[in-house]
């Protein structure tokens, strides 16, 4: 049984800048590579781990007032950094076996989209840090 | 040295110290944080033309 409900619990860090209020989706994924060994005489087909790939995604509102999500993205795109996420705000801080901090280091921000504008709706954007050595820490 | 002026990175007022893999000048430039060990420009003295 059991599965995970995220409320208002899991915290986010983009480059030492806690965007945790303005957050509404993490997805860290941890990807070793497949690298197809299959050879005559096999039946299936058969991998082999190659290179790892991480990434995390994030949606977030756009803000552009001071202190805010585009302040804070503004001047990585191009460059690397550092990203946390936790599944409570306290993981950030202080980590446990259950509440692990996903800390992803030299995370590459490949593209942001600098507005969103629909009528009616507030402005969000989904972003992707790509790359980089992903490490958690569960003490 | 850095010290924190938004409080999305800390306590404003206190020290920064990056951790591993943080974009310094990023955070410099959206306003976080500001450098309190920069230099200041060199003051110059332009010797006046003796008559």
């Amino acid at each position: 049984m059991a599965t995970s409900t995220y409320l208002s619990n899991p915290g986010v860090i983009v480059n030492s800048v806690s965007l945790t209020d303005q957050c509404t989706s993490a997805t860290v994924t941890n990807t070793a590579e497949a690298l197809e060994s299959t050879a005559f005489g096999s039946t299936s087909r058969v991998f082999v781990s190659g290179l790892f790939s991480q990434e995390i995604t994030l949606d977030l509102y756009m803000s552009y007032a001071a202190s805010e999500t585009y302040a804070t993205l503004a001047a990585l795109v191009g460059t690397t950094t550092t990203v946390k996420v936790s599944n409570t705000v306290a993981g950030l801080a202080t980590p446990s076996a259950t509440e692990p901090c996903f800390t992803l280091t030299g995370a590459y921000l490949e593209a942001l989209p600098v507005i969103n504008a629909s009528m009616g709706e507030l402005s969000t954007i989904s972003i992707t840090f790509k790359g980089g050595v992903l490490t958690t820490a569960v003490s | 040295m850095y010290k924190i002026v938004s409080p999305r990175v800390g306590v404003p007022g206190t020290e920064f110290v990056p951790e591993k893999g943080v974009n310094i000048e990023a955070l410099i430039a959206g306003g976080f944080v500001v450098d309190t060990g920069a230099k200041k420009s060199a003051k110059t003295t332009t010797e006046q033309p003796k008559d």
